[in-house]
């Protein structure tokens, strides 16, 4: 049996190849920016959700039983949802980078550590801790996590807007490209073109041809370029994870919303691209001639 | 068998009025042409290389506007016509191409019944006609090669076959039996005349071949210096001569 009806076009030539790399590239760049700026995005959030509302309070020359009443009169502050004094295996843990496995000398002021969680919407909560600390006399430090993490936030806001614009830019750069590319591939198939037109066929119906056969081509690079920027960013990620040991502040890989979002958009608008410019270059390209 | 449409008989099937051609702002190729050639009529076109024979035709088969003039098709000028239907107007015109114009994906099959996609035929009505149109040329045993694979004359052979295969009211041949022998060449003016006489389809056959010129009765062009002169040596009746004395030089 012979080929039928949509063998107007030529199966595949080498150009188109070129082609279906080149969108297939971009797609992966484009699509590989868009899910780091996700990433950035969610890692920043789930990490200033963990700080806020985060208090470490140190008290000077107290012991373990003050640290322990301390701590209840805490935990019965409006607004303070936990409130713990660390152990004494936990404070040895924290400073055992500094001071090694033998431990503190034991005559060592060390300051014993009480950690609260407050409330997001808890007002004034640092304040106030100092304050109830100070009056039944203690004398505490206040550490807000929160204030740090502004710094933080600030910096990753930068970062995110950073990340976005890149996306917009590449995106755009592809865009662009994918429209030249496919532009400079249908010049090559003027012979096509012509003997269509002279055989009595509409502007649309060639159009036409072009647009399906770009439009897949868009869209089967585009899934390509897609998928593997998706897998890149897996193996970045379980690559840092197997590295460090404290994850937590590392972008979480899952595959949610967003990323299925990324893996569908960008073969669509590679696809919407090179369709789009494969009708106008035939489109003109028709009119040019009579 | 042949269609008969009130345009056969009342309009010219051809029709140049002063038509004028330069590709770029130079030299004109073709000056102020007159021609009228009738519905069911067999012409020949002559002419040195490059007096511009290939362009007369591409004016014909609409796919180059005249830089002056008009050309009417079936009666109707062409200048007026929307893009749509100089598409169709194309589809009644069958056109030889002198460098054939073949498809090199397709079959030479799928070549000739190209111009029946394009009309939107489906295959099982046209299988067996366009089968037996290259069985007619000698092209049945090569049916589903690709033009690459086959000699100049075979391909000439499929671009006549995709030319007729709509059985056209016009067929335009540009050096239509360039590359056969005289056996075939001959094979090929039968068929064309053939079609004239059955189908009244109106043929213009550009060529430098006297000998294929002298097979068939009929009248003859000659295309020099930019202007059309009916080969008895006489001025086409409606040709106008050229306003530019050098030209006139011999
Ligand atoms: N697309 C084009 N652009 C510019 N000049 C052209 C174009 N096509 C043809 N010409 C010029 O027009 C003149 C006539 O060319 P044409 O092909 O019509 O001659 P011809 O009579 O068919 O010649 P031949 O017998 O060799 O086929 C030539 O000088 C050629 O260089
Ligand atoms: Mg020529």
């Amino acid at each position: 049996m012979k080929p039928r009806e949509n063998s107007l076009l030529p199966l595949e030539d080498a150009r188109e190849a070129a082609l279906f790399f080149v969108v297939g590239a971009l797609c992966f760049l484009a699509a590989l920016a868009a899910l780091s700026a996700k990433s950035t995005y969610g890692a920043a959030r789930a990490w200033t959700a963990e700080v806020e509302g985060e208090y470490t309070v140190s008290l000077s020359g107290a012991d373990a039983t003050a640290a322990d009443e301390a701590a209840r009169l805490l935990a019965g502050l409006d607004g303070v949802i936990t409130a713990r004094a660390f152990s004494d295996a936990e404070i040895n843990a924290l400073l055992e980078p500094n001071f090694g496995k033998s431990g503190l000398p034991a005559d060592l002021p060390v300051p014993r550590l009480i950690a609260v969680t407050g409330a997001a919407d808890a007002e004034d909560l640092g304040a106030r801790i100092s304050i109830a600390l100070h009056d039944a006399g203690h004398s505490a430090a206040v550490d807000a996590h929160a204030e740090w993490a502004g710094d933080v936030r600030h910096m990753l806001s930068i970062s995110r807007i950073a990340a976005l614009s890149i996306v917009a830019l590449l995106s755009a750069t592809a865009i662009a490209v994918i429209a030249f590319a496919t532009h400079a591939a249908l010049l090559a198939r003027r012979d096509i073109v012509d003997v269509l037109h002279v055989a009595g066929a509409k502007d649309r119906f060639i159009a036409g041809l072009f647009e399906r056969r770009f439009w897949l081509l868009g869209l089967r690079a585009g899934t390509v370029g897609a998928l593997v920027a998706l897998a890149s960013v897996a193996i970045l990620i379980a690559l840092g994870r197997s590295g460090a040991e404290r994850s937590g502040l590392l972008p979480q890989l899952s595959l949610d919303f967003p990323d299925l979002a990324v893996l569908v958009v960008t073969p669509v608008i590679a696809g919407l691209a090179a369709r789009i410019a494969a009708g106008i270059t035939v489109m003109r390209s028709l009119r040019s001639v009579m | 068998m042949t269609q008969l449409r009130p345009d056969m008989f009342d309009e010219a099937a051809v029709r140049l009025d002063g038509v004028s051609l330069r590709y770029d702002s130079t030299e004109e190729i073709l000056s102020g042409i007159d021609l009228v050639l009738k519905p069911g009529s067999f012409s020949f076109l002559t002419g040195a290389s490059g007096a511009g024979k290939s362009s007369l035709l591409k004016l014909l088969y609409l796919a180059q506007p005249p830089s002056q003039g008009e050309v009417s098709l079936f009666g109707r000028p062409t200048s007026r016509l929307s893009r749509d239907e100089l598409s169709a107007m194309r589809r009644r015109v069958g056109v030889v191409f002198q460098e054939f114009r073949l498809l090199n994906h397709l079959t030479a099959y799928e070549n000739v019944a190209l111009p029946l996609r394009v009309m939107g035929r489906k295959e099982s009505q046209y299988r067996r006609d366009v089968e037996e149109l290259l069985r007619w040329v000698g092209l049945g045993e090569r049916l589903h090669k690709r033009p690459e694979t086959l000699s100049g004359g075979e391909q000439q052979r499929v671009a006549i076959a995709r030319a007729v295969v709509t059985q056209p009211n016009l067929l335009i041949a540009d050096e239509p039996t360039g590359n056969v022998d005289p056996d075939m060449a001959a094979r090929l003016m039968r068929l064309f005349y053939e079609l004239n006489k059955r189908l009244g389809t109106t043929v213009v056959i550009a060529t430098h071949d006297l000998g294929l010129i002298r097979q068939i009765d009929a009248p003859v062009y000659r295309l020099a210096d930019g202007m059309l002169v009916q080969e008895n040596g006489e001025v086409a009746p409606t040709a106008r001569r050229r306003t530019d004395p050098l030209r006139a030089m011999p």
